[in-house]
């Protein structure tokens, strides 16, 4: 059997998506359709424009079969596990970005960290620990090592940020203390 | 009150400019925080351009949440973010020259025609110069699209308002949108699947009815994604995503960075200036006419401005002049030209008819969005009696191009040729601080974790669109336009009476659908090599 080009394989899938999308999705998760009466009129559902958008898709989806292209680029190996380790020092960045602080609350016995989020040093915990891990993590990912200069170069960006919008601005929230 | 005519919405432009809310004074003349924000931005862009791995729009990306809490939501602070945004728009493009110049590494991916002639002169002690004849070409290219922007832009947006209605302009749109989906990338299938998604993602969690659409339920995504996640996801983290895996390869044979020492001459004297004046008129209107066209970017325009030079130079080169390739000047001043007249152009479809046609047109909607009081479009371009505000800040903001370009032809060389240093600075170690500093701007900006999820999730759609070779811009133009588009077109299909093929109806809007189908199918037959 022969071998699916990248392409080719991104022009079905693309055609799938966009079938998926026109027949199901909008269908289901859409209040109107693509036109609707009221008041004695027609007026333009909720559906017509994810159907326009669903319309460029499937478009795309076949003119990826038909298109000749010398370059069949495509994802290996190699680019999965790069972006699968960021992607798991980013997460885990945000997550402590935005988990640390009330759990440090809670393991403090003081207050709800809700109260304390605008207190020093509380509202720094949550961006300082998320920020360093990440910064930290993706710095000894791409070096292939762990090293003391990434751990203070993630410190002292951390600072820096947090001189750059805490310091100056009384109405400015580090993440995640807008909306905790 | 007296009626306000052309001339006093120039003054009154100019005026906002320079006699707006004083920063500080020097002997008694008073520095207005515009001048101030625009010479920062100046400074700002040339400085990232400068350093391989930033760029204007990480830049602008960063600033936006910052300088709207400095400024805050009024239309006092329309020209000084918008001013700040131009100056970084204008710096990075000339910065972008520096690495590639002196180290072989473009800091902009429309300064690598730059490297072929540029870095060979370095390498024979001219760097200096060669800095300086980039400068000189790169100012020169990017005054002359102003003028044209400034030129044009007032008197197109006057013919759309006089003969565009809505389904002339939900036509329009629907033709803008394919041409850019052609034209950006290396595939007219992978630009319209970008540009698909973008539409598919600005129409979660909106639409007129009661139910948010397509939000499956979930709270996250009944509010609708917004605009700034996906925008600097998509461009900015994804973009940190490609650098940092590069970099990843690259992490065992990075190499230690000579640099030739200069010798000889390193003025530029009016007898050079001479000789690369024809490239740079030249690749200046290349540029500029290529800019004017939304989606098609700097590096198209860099790459036909040098072709075009280096034909032009094959007939007129002495024996014992360098070939292109191999240090000549023309080389630099062809590609400089033509790649910062594209920017100033690029403002042409933003002003005029509110269609975005470049990442920095996108940055400067999103500030107007933001700030509120300034909606780039036609109808800023009308010349009422009764003061029309709109009008008096896009005089404004030509005004602040103005300064921009002398701000850059006065002390912007100078700036530039000192920044070789930043090269040095290892991206192993910057990009990651950017990915976190960019964040963190976003969330000041939306005050909401979602915003932070969905930006680092647009950022892995983005690296993989990258894999694929699918340019972002398209999907970023989609987002950034599918609002306007559907809220147009419910307007023309309520005005025409429900008719269906409101589209086809007049003769203009038939003509925009028809030329949309024929850019796609025409794109269809003739792949092109991949450009940004």
């Amino acid at each position: 059997m022969r071998k699916l080009s990248a392409s080719t394989a991104l022009g079905l899938g693309c055609i799938a998506f966009a079938l998926i999308l026109a027949f199901l999705w909008i269908p289901l998760d859409t209040e109107t359709g693509l036109v609707e009466r009221s008041r004695g009129r027609n007026i333009v559902g909720d559906g017509l424009a994810p159907t326009l958008a669903a319309a460029f898709i499937l478009i795309a989806g076949v003119m990826l079969l038909l298109e000749q292209s010398e370059n069949d680029l495509h994802p290996n190996g190699n680019n999965l596990f790069f972006i699968g380790a960021i992607a798991v020092c980013g997460v885990t960045g945000i997550l402590l970005m935005r988990w640390s602080g009330p759990a440090v609350a809670i393991f403090a016995g003081g207050e709800e960290y809700r109260l304390l989020r605008d207190t020093v040093p509380w509202k720094y915990v949550g961006f300082g620990l998320g920020g360093v891990t990440m910064i930290f993590g993706m710095i000894s990912f791409v070096e292939e090592r762990l090293s003391w200069r990434a751990l203070w170069i993630a410190l002292a960006a951390v600072t820096g940020i947090i001189v750059l919008y805490d310091l100056p601005f009384d109405d400015v929230l580090l993440p995640p203390n807008g909306d905790v | 009150m007296t009626d306000v005519g052309t001339l006093d919405y120039i003054w009154l432009g100019i005026q906002a400019v320079f006699l707006g809310p004083e920063a500080f004074s020097i002997f008694g003349l008073s520095i207005s925080i515009t001048v101030l924000m625009v010479a920062f931005g100046l400074i700002l862009g040339i400085i990232v351009g400068a350093t391989p791995g930033l760029g204007g729009v990480i830049a602008m990306a960063i600033s936006l949440p910052i300088l709207i809490s400095i400024f805050g939501f009024n239309s006092d602070a329309l020209l000084p973010v918008l001013g700040f945004l131009i100056g970084v728009m204008k710096g990075s493009t000339v910065g972008g020259a520096v690495p590639a110049i002196l180290f072989n590494t473009p800091g902009t991916p429309d300064a690598f025609m730059t490297t072929l002639d540029g870095y060979p002169m370095a390498q024979s002690g001219k760097a200096q110069k060669a800095l300086k004849i980039s400068h000189f070409s790169s100012v020169s290219g990017d005054t002359f699209s102003d003028i044209v922007l400034i030129v044009c832009a007032p008197f197109l947006a006057i013919l759309v308002e006089a003969y565009l209605d809505l389904p002339e302009k939900t036509a329009l749109l629907i033709l803008s949108l394919s041409f850019i989906a052609a034209v950006v990338g290396g595939s007219a299938a992978k630009g319209l699947l970008s540009c698909g998604l973008g539409l598919l993602a600005v129409f979660i969690g909106t639409g007129e009815d009661f139910y948010p659409r397509l939000s499956l339920g979930t709270a996250a995504l009944s509010d609708g994604i917004p605009i700034t996640a996906a925008v600097i996801g998509i461009l900015v983290i994804g973009a940190i995503f490609t650098e940092l895996e590069n970099l990843w390869h690259q992490t065992r044979n990075t190499g230690k960075i000579e640099i030739a020492k200069d010798v000889g001459d390193q003025r530029l004297h009016w007898a050079d200036i001479k000789r690369i004046l024809p490239y740079i008129w030249r690749s200046a209107a290349i540029g500029t006419s290529i800019g004017a066209l939304p989606g098609i970017g700097s590096t198209l325009a860099a790459t036909i401005g040098y072709a075009t030079g280096k034909r032009f130079y094959a007939r007129q080169k002495t024996p014992e002049d360098p070939n292109f390739g191999e240090g000549a000047p023309e080389g630099i001043a062809a590609t400089e030209a033509a790649n910062s007249s594209v920017s100033g152009a690029n403002l042409i479809p933003v002003l005029s008819l509110g269609i975005p046609g470049n990442t920095a047109a996108v940055f400067l909607i999103l500030a107007a969005d933001s700030i509120g009081g300034f909606n780039p479009g036609p109808a800023v371009f009308k010349f009422s009696t009764d003061l029309n505000p709109e009008l008096v800040v896009a005089f404004g903001l030509f005004t602040t191009m103005i300064l921009a370009n002398f701000l850059n032809w006065t002390i912007g060389g100078v700036f530039m040729r000192s920044l070789g240093f930043l090269v040095r600075i290892p991206k192993q170690y910057l990009l990651p601080v950017v990915l976190l500093l960019t964040l963190a701007s976003l969330y000041v900006q939306e005050t909401a974790m979602s915003a932070i999820w969905f930006a680092f999730g647009f950022g892995v759609l983005g690296y993989f669109m990258r894999l694929f070779g699918i340019s972002p811009l398209p999907f970023v133009i989609g987002f950034v336009l599918g609002g306007r588009l559907e809220e147009t077109a419910r307007q023309a299909f309520s005005a025409t009476g429900g008719d269906p093929f409101f589209l086809l109806k007049s003769p203009i809007a038939a003509v925009f659908i028809l030329s949309a189908v024929a850019i796609i199918f025409f794109s269809l037959r003739k792949p092109k090599a991949a450009k940004l």
